[in-house]
């Protein structure tokens, strides 16, 4: 990856980061976008696993001090959805843009479910509600931004690391 | 690395929740500083914009009150002056909802709610509280159908309100705005009217009476006749602002209402004279109260005769036993022996 590939990606990982903080409480919808799991997402199919996993770690533990009720629970997350995705990246993240779209959605939903069950917050009906209808809408919210983002970035940070 | 975060998130969950408030909320006064304050930011842009919204339907429902109640102070001021010219005529009319309708043709005609069971006759004259509207032409049971001046087939014979000058009122067949005009024909060539006379009926025909506003003069119009001037006259009464106007009965329009007119075109000049008047009145009403005080105190030092035999004069009248014992008259020229003899007590 040459170095204008990297500023590249750091700028957009920024934006999208900033995006979550702005355009996110902004548009304030019941199934939101997830900005920062497509932030996390981009990351993991182009970095090494352990170095995704800190980046979803750190990632975490920001989103976590805005909620400090569930502190620790998105940091779980995060890094075990960016070990997964770079782990898995090679089966999942093809050129296939269907494909990416899958990734994205899959990414957020399994980690909004670790979020759900590691916060002990909501359970019985609440969390069947938020587990099977709100996170698989927010996911594909998200699965199709995070299309959008994609397809945007690819000619600047380039394809992913096979 | 993986086994390393996740055992750190797990104890990041197991933290006690005030060492858990602690840790975020260090990490919100240091790295997430930006973040906190952009999202801070991008809540109260939220906050903003709904709340221009709400405000704009507020200020929205307030405007459609205030235009509201605009129109009911014209439609309450227009009821005072039906009402006004409805106490000048005193007898003789038929108040009538005038309905207007929207189609072709409608301008020149005008329904009204009222007929022959309500004593409404064919050509009667239909008036509002500016001036003559027009004409009833056709008579049903319960409604009736009124020519209004526009129509061309209007006609009025009219003079200039000090009478120097006599002529007939016809529609103003322009085209344009001043379709929407009127034409005094006829006038004598020596007469002249100066813009903004007040055109009346003259009387003369036997359906409008004498005095009714027509309109008022604002130019002279230049004709082929050299021997008689025409003028071009603005309508006292706009049709479509008439919603309520009076049908004058035949007896009524013979017996005369220039009276009713001649009351409102008075009342303004009587008005500004009664502002005038009210300061003197008011330094006369200031005088007698002076005076009026002046006197009350005068029985405490000079009682008068009268004043001071009322107390004992009214208080038999309470009870009649007590009216029968014998009242001492008070000497008339002695206060202090008023005061000394008691008013005779009701019996029981």
């Amino acid at each position: 990856m040459t170095l204008a590939r990297v500023l590249w990606f750091g700028l957009v990982f920024l934006a999208l980061v900033v995006l979550h903080y702005t355009l996110r409480p902004v548009l304030a919808w019941r199934a939101s976008i997830d900005f920062l799991s497509i932030a996390v997402l981009l990351v993991a199919v182009r970095a090494r696993p352990g170095v995704a996993t800190v980046v979803g770690f750190a990632v975490g533990l920001v989103s976590d001090s805005m909620t400090p009720g569930s502190f620790g629970a998105g940091a779980l997350a995060f890094s075990v959805v960016a070990y997964a995705a770079s782990t898995l990246k090679a089966a999942f993240f093809a050129d296939n843009i269907a494909l990416n779209a899958v990734f994205v959605f899959l990414g957020k939903w399994v980690g909004d479910l670790i979020f759900l069950a590691a916060e002990h917050r909501v359970g019985g009906s609440e969390f069947l509600a938020q587990a099977l209808l709100w996170s698989p809408l927010a996911a594909a919210v998200t699965a199709v931004v995070g299309l959008l983002v994609l397809v945007m970035v690819r000619p600047m940070v380039g394809t992913p690391r096979g | 690395m993986l086994v390393v975060c996740v055992l750190l998130s797990l104890v990041a969950l197991v933290l006690p929740s005030r060492l858990r408030s602690t840790v975020a909320g260090g990490l919100r006064g240091s790295v997430v500083v930006p973040l906190a304050a952009l999202q801070e930011r991008a809540e109260v842009s939220r906050r903003a914009v709904l709340a221009y919204d709400a405000s704009l339907r507020i200020a929205d429902s307030v405007r459609l009150r205030a235009s509201q109640a605009e129109v009911a102070a014209s439609e309450n001021e227009r009821l005072r002056r039906l009402l006004g010219l409805g106490a000048s005529l005193a007898w003789g009319f038929v108040p009538a909802e005038a309905l207007h309708g929207r189609g072709l043709g409608d301008d020149y005609t005008m329904t009204l709610a009222v007929g022959r069971n309500e004593g409404v006759e064919p050509f009667s004259a239909v008036v509002a509280p500016d001036g003559l509207v027009g004409m009833i032409e056709t008579v049903g049971a319960r409604s009736s159908v009124a020519i209004v001046w526009p129509h061309p087939d209007f006609r009025v014979s009219a003079m200039s309100v000090d009478g120097a000058a006599f002529g007939i009122v016809y529609p103003h067949l322009g085209s344009g705005a001043t379709r929407f005009l009127l034409e005094l024909r006829g006038v004598a060539f020596r007469t002249e009217l100066q813009p903004g006379t007040l055109i009346v009926s003259a009387g003369l025909g036997g359906v409008y009476p004498r005095g009714i506003p027509v309109g008022t003069v604002l130019a002279e119009l230049k004709t082929a006749e050299q021997w008689v001037r025409n003028y071009l006259l603005r309508p006292a009464v706009r049709p479509v602002d008439a919603t309520t106007v009076m049908v004058l009965q035949p007896q009524r329009a013979k017996e005369g209402v220039s009276v009713a007119w001649q009351t409102s075109v008075d009342s303004a000049l009587k008005m500004v004279m009664a502002a005038g008047d009210s300061l003197a009145k008011r330094r006369a009403d200031s005088l007698a109260v002076r005076e009026r005080a002046r006197l009350d105190s005068l029985p405490a030092q000079h009682p008068r005769a009268d004043s001071l035999a009322a107390p004992a004069a009214r208080a038999p009248a309470a009870s009649a036993p007590a009216a029968k014992r014998p009242v001492a008259k008070p000497p008339t020229d002695s206060a202090s022996a008023t005061k000394r003899t008691p008013a005779p007590r009701p019996a029981p």
